[in-house]
């Protein structure tokens, strides 16, 4: 029977979430969590997770996903975890640095890539996209459509007025966020 | 209130007599009762009014509007308009002529480059009703507008042998209200226009209103979609845009429009639209961490697309009927609708894809991608026919004024009205109809015709 003194040694080293998921539970949002920060990690510019992207995400799911998407994606987080528990011998977040990029280079060559579009449309038939390059493409909208990034990195012009056809890129800097 | 006039894309491109002759020179559908010097003046009335930006290229095939200035291309837009017409000498890349206002124009303010024109435009600077037509036509004091109503039918008078008015359902108490008019036009769209004049039986019109010819609902046309190609530019890394511009760039038709661009697989031709753009998706990019974050955040590498706009042939067979079986919520019959692309407009499609591919080959372009998605008619939203103009009225249901043959006071000048289908986008055409059918009502009206 664990001791009493163990018993508060685990609280401590357990982290608890901050906020209140609406569809994630607590072991799956670590795991979205540390996709997000490894995949878009705190530079001189903000990280995913300063954006609120596990928030915006675990929103999505809730709010946009109906019964079988939120099913699928529930099973997706845990097939993800089986298999590095059978390649690593751990969940993704128990894995250190080295074992979790070894992950994440072994999902970039496997993962299926997403086809080209146009006018919001994508061309061709798109073999199914995989779990971790879906990740990845939700945490790039979620990264690009935060205020912050939208306004203060990325170059920001809600109301352009004219056309300019062929500006130099030096005199924009970052892509445009609209 | 607005309509499709809300959403549409706002390419406006004039027809000439190469559309209007077009089924009397192959042989199919009937001859259109009018050319283009009849409708001429009207577009030019139409185009001053609206607002029509564009360049004057003094094409056979594709007439010139009055303009207002042209947007720009950007450069790598430019770069292959250059290559384009260098390569092919019997082509053309222009910018869109479209329905936005690159000056001000009429009190209202020209565009501002958001490309947020289907949330509604606070500057009025794309034509839509709601920023154009009903502020003049509410100014004149002889403006009623009545939304939430079901146009159920046309009322026809059997003792007086005229239509006097239309009946409405309510569509939020159900309650049936009648309305007597002189005159009426009947621009519900194309669908739901021929879905009225379908509705509207009487002992006269046991088939709906108009159709003595047999042809009310039939001859449904609409342009192929989404078959062209795409690919990489190379060598403008360090050139970007500032602004979203509404527009892309037009191919105008260069396909059997003389004797030396005749060709033996179809009839009829199609045109382009297109765009050069920073595209790219960094979701599909190898990588991610620190650098990758940090690479991303730049813009993506330059592509460039063409889609294809092929005319569809009008075939008796593609139609639109009743379906009394399954009813709307205001017990009103549904529509059904029977149509397919078939043999000349699949053949279209084809050379479309091919000469998109190589097009874009002979320009340079890299990691080329022919598209064709295969649409069946529907999905280009430029739906036409139903309730087609004709000279003669045992094979048409309108004449060349747009006036229902056996009913002269009842007008249509919608998508229903066309007797071919153009490559070109639609739109400018139905609003010269329109003008030059309305200043034909007025004229009959005064000479106490109705």
């Amino acid at each position: 029977m664990p001791s009493l003194l163990s018993l508060f040694q685990s609280c401590k080293t357990e982290s608890r979430l901050d906020w209140q998921p609406a569809f994630l539970k607590e072991e799956e949002v670590k795991t979205i969590s540390a996709l997000l920060d490894m995949i878009l990690p705190r530079t001189e510019t903000p990280g995913a997770l300063d954006v609120k992207a596990d928030m915006f995400i675990d929103k999505v799911f809730a709010e946009t996903y109906d019964i079988t998407g939120q099913k699928n994606i529930r099973a997706e987080i845990a097939t993800f975890n089986a298999d590095c528990k059978k390649n690593f011998g751990a969940i993704f977040t128990d894995l250190n640095e080295a074992d979790r990029t070894k992950v994440l280079q072994e999902a970039e060559t496997t993962s299926e890539k997403f086809n080209p579009g146009i006018w919001g449309v994508s061309l061709g038939k798109q073999k199914p996209i995989g779990f971790y390059r879906s990740m990845k493409s939700m945490a790039i909208w979620a990264y690009f459509t935060s205020e912050e990034m939208g306004k203060k990195v990325l170059s920001y012009d809600p109301i352009p007025g004219n056309y300019d056809p062929c500006k130099p890129l030096s005199g924009v800097g970052n892509r445009w966020s609209l | 209130m607005g309509g499709r006039s809300l959403l549409w894309g706002k390419q406006t491109y004039r027809w000439s007599d190469l559309d209007f002759e077009a089924n009397a020179k192959d042989g199919n559908g009937v001859d259109w009762p009018i050319r283009y010097k009849d409708i001429k003046p009207w577009y030019t009335y139409v185009e001053k009014f609206a607002g029509i930006s564009g360049e004057a290229m003094n094409l056979p095939q594709l007439p010139d509007s009055h303009f207002l200035p042209p947007m720009e291309m950007n450069c790598v837009e430019k770069h292959i308009k250059g290559r384009i017409e260098k390569e092919f000498s019997d082509r053309n890349m222009i910018i869109g002529r479209c329905a936005h206002l690159t000056q001000p124009h009429n009190g209202r303010g020209q565009c501002q480059n958001r490309n947020r024109c289907s949330r509604g435009c606070p500057y009025g600077a794309y034509f839509s009703s709601n920023a154009v037509t009903l502020p003049p036509a509410n100014a004149s004091g002889n403006l009623t507008i009545r939304p939430y109503s079901i146009v159920q039918s046309l009322i026809y008078d059997e003792a007086k042998e005229k239509v006097t008015g239309v009946r409405i359902i309510d569509s939020e108490t159900n309650e049936a209200i009648e309305y007597s008019s002189k005159i009426i036009f009947v621009n519900a769209s194309t669908l739901s226009t021929t879905q009225i004049l379908l509705n509207s039986k009487s002992s006269r019109f046991e088939n709906g209103l108009g159709n003595d010819s047999g042809e009310l609902g039939h001859n449904l046309m609409d342009h192929t979609y989404r078959v062209g190609a795409m690919g990489k530019v190379a060598g403008f890394d360090d050139k970007y845009y500032k602004g979203r511009r509404p527009n892309g760039i037009y191919i105008p038709r260069y396909v059997n429009i003389d004797e030396n661009s005749k060709s033996d697989k179809f009839v009829r031709g199609f045109g382009f639209q297109g765009e050069g753009f920073r595209g790219g998706n960094p979701a599909n990019i190898e990588s991610f961490g620190a650098d990758y974050k940090d690479s991303i955040l730049k813009p993506g590498p330059w592509e460039f697309f063409i889609t294809g706009f092929a005319e569809c042939l009008p075939y008796h067979d593609n139609q639109v009927t009743l379906n009394g079986d399954v009813l709307d919520k205001w017990g009103q019959p549904t529509l059904s609708i029977d149509a397919e692309f078939k043999a000349n407009e699949k053949a279209l499609n084809k050379q479309i894809q091919e000469d998109a591919v190589e097009m874009l080959q002979k320009v340079g372009l890299k990691d080329i991608l022919g598209f064709d998605k295969e649409h069946p008619p529907g999905y280009g939203v430029h739906e036409m026919g139903t309730a087609r103009m004709g000279r003669d009225p045992k094979t048409s249901v309108l004449n060349d004024f747009n006036q229902v043959h056996a009913a002269k006071n009842v007008f249509v000048t919608d998508g229903a009205c066309m007797t071919s289908s153009s490559c070109v986008n639609p739109s400018l055409t139905y609003m010269a109809l329109t003008a030059r059918a309305a200043n034909h009502a007025v004229s009959e009206l005064k000479k106490l015709n109705f």
